[in-house]
């Protein structure tokens, strides 16, 4: 009997014992994130409720009293604002310009792959690299965009981007769109070379222009991928922190001042941990609508 | 795709598609030809594209002054020590997720993908004092550690994808042969998911090298320093004017990983797409 038993189909007690093998499988990760992502997560969400400062680091239950402050805080509610300007220019100029050089690079011309390779490096390169180069190409005095502009008559004076407050906000969005566009791009080429050739060449003959090519058989083709990646930029722009950190810190003034920075700079300058918390509760709350949209479409597939 | 049939369209298609290059591409080369360029021609109001009497006194300048080659070793060692934890952590937990039915799996890959949309900075708010708590504060480990928040669930997501791929009849038939279930991880499955782990690892290593702000938090020693508070810290601010030597020194920090990205492009674009990964 038992030599029958090794490699015959299997009784419950077998079945039971793969599937805990499955999961002991699963446990090193669990740990992982139980310790340093949940944990920590739930924690903060906590100490939102509570008082806890540099001079009083020991928490102290406070109930509401941190929103209350910051619903009273014309700063913070700009800085929401600022969060939602930048996660918005950024998410649609970035989807855009994704779309625009997946259908470039999908033309199939000599060099594409190469172009794709080389578009793709502002995505690979380290943050802190991103912000030194556009600070260095917005640069006030020596820029390379204000030399272009002086010399094409747009400007007659050079301007110190990133020390106004407008054109600073217009640097960080072209900052980021600059370094995820590709990936974008990545994502919408992989959905353009499913689409079928047969499609677009049996409207062709049915005499369909270029513009009704793409708006009736390019487009539509995309739609899922355009949903997953919007929510997936919009999530990552709210996250956003290193670029603009490192570009202008904030600054100037506030002008870029998003979310992120807040909570950075509350918690780890100021040392109010209650009230940063408190901040990234809300900031959580704003990025849970675009991740629950993405989540339901993730595991309705 | 498109045939672009009057000219007026060609015209529109070809200035869209050289401003989209233009944007992605002239940033790059700029860093480059900066990089190459002496002093005279930086500090200049209208400086020429290219680097008339090209050196390298800039790339020297950044090694030297700045202890670059010291953040460059400490990124190099937490980021592959986060990649090969991130790696194997998300490789078994993917593999038990998509091959193993137990109780309570999908409420368990719904919480870990969950985790992508807890913002970093409020973990660290509770991770600084927990690392302090154990002595890990402003340590090259402590730091490796933190890195697994970034890619652990999109890693497990990536590997997941892969692993539901493999038929279950392959398995089944090895274990009718009598293999035992960590012999068929190793043999058959770990080989047959290895592009996805050489994305994930790519990925996770990645995002640690790519870090500014963990790092910048949880290392205060300037010798413990990694590359993303290393060029933030040496080449911005109002005495800071050394745009040569910030030029060399990105160039120099973005290697490592442009090389890794040059090599294992195939591999990485595969996994991304599949994990529908956020950036």
């Amino acid at each position: 009997m038992a030599a029958l038993a090794i490699g015959q189909p299997r009784g419950a007690a077998y079945l039971g014992a793969q599937q805990r093998f499955g999961f002991l499988l699963t446990v090193p990760a669990l740990v992982a994130y139980g310790v340093l992502i949940l944990y920590p997560f739930l924690n903060s969400a906590r100490l939102a409720f509570y008082r806890s400062t540099l001079m009083a680091p020991e928490p102290v239950f406070r109930g509401l009293e941190n929103f209350e402050q910051l619903f009273g805080d014309p700063d913070f509610l700009l800085s929401w604002l600022r969060t939602l300007v930048f996660v918005g220019a950024t998410t649609a100029l970035t989807v855009a310009l994704g779309l625009g050089w997946a259908i470039v690079l999908n033309q199939g011309f000599r060099g594409a792959r190469v172009l794709r390779s080389l578009s793709l490096l502002p995505w690979v390169m380290p943050s802190a690299v991103t912000a030194l180069l556009w600070a260095w190409l917005l640069h006030g005095q020596y820029g390379i965009l204000n030399a272009a502009l002086l010399t094409l008559g747009v400007l007659d004076q050079p301007i110190a981007w990133l020390a106004t407050g407008a054109w600073a906000m217009a640097a960080v969005v072209l900052a980021k769109t600059w370094l995820s566009t590709a990936l974008v791009m990545t994502f919408f080429l992989a959905s353009l070379q499913t689409l079928s050739s047969e499609q677009v060449e049996a409207a062709r003959l049915d005499g369909a222009a270029d513009r009704h090519v793409i708006r009736y058989i390019v487009l539509p083709h995309v739609r899922n991928t355009l949903l997953v990646v919007l929510v997936l930029q919009a999530m990552g722009n709210l996250q956003q922190i290193d670029v603009i950190y490192a570009m202008t810190g904030g600054g100037p003034v506030r002008a870029t001042s998003v979310l992120s920075i807040e909570v950075y700079k509350t918690a780890f300058q100021n040392w109010n941990l209650g009230r940063a918390s408190a901040i990234g509760v809300l900031w959580f709350l704003t990025i849970a609508i675009p991740a629950g949209i993405y989540l339901r479409t993730l595991f309705r597939e | 795709m498109l045939e672009l049939s009057s000219p007026l369209a060609r015209i529109l298609f070809a200035a869209l598609a050289a401003a989209i290059g233009a944007y992605l591409l002239f940033p790059v080369a700029w860093l480059v030809a900066t990089s190459l360029k002496p002093d005279p021609e930086i500090f200049v109001k209208f400086p020429s594209l290219l680097p008339q009497h090209p050196t390298l006194d800039n790339f020297a300048r950044a090694l030297k002054a700045s202890g670059l080659g010291g953040y460059l070793r400490n990124s190099l060692v937490t980021a592959t020590g986060s990649a090969l934890l991130t790696t194997t952590l998300a490789a078994l937990a993917a593999f038990g997720f998509a091959k193993y039915r137990f109780r309570g799996r999908q409420p368990l890959m719904l919480l870990l993908i969950a985790a992508q949309m807890f913002p970093f900075a409020v973990l660290l708010i509770t991770l600084y004092p927990m690392l302090k708590a154990v002595g890990l504060l402003n340590t090259l480990t402590g730091l490796t550690l933190s890195y697994i928040v970034f890619a652990l669930p999109s890693g497990i997501y990536i590997l997941f994808t892969f692993f539901v791929q493999i038929p279950d009849e392959l398995i089944e038939s090895a274990r009718m042969d009598g293999a035992g279930e960590v012999t068929i991880l190793r043999r058959i499955v770990l080989p047959l998911a290895l592009p996805g782990l050489i994305a994930v690892a790519v990925y996770s290593f990645m995002w640690a090298w790519n870090d500014l702000f963990y790092s910048l938090t949880i290392i205060a020693s300037k010798d413990l320093r990694t590359v993303g508070p290393g060029l933030m810290l040496e080449f911005f601010g109002e005495m800071q004017q050394d745009w040569g030597a910030a030029m060399a020194a990105s160039f120099l920090a973005s290697a490592p990983v442009v090389l890794l990205f040059a090599f294992l492009q195939r591999y990485f674009i595969q996994g991304l797409t599949a994990g529908a990964v956020k950036g």
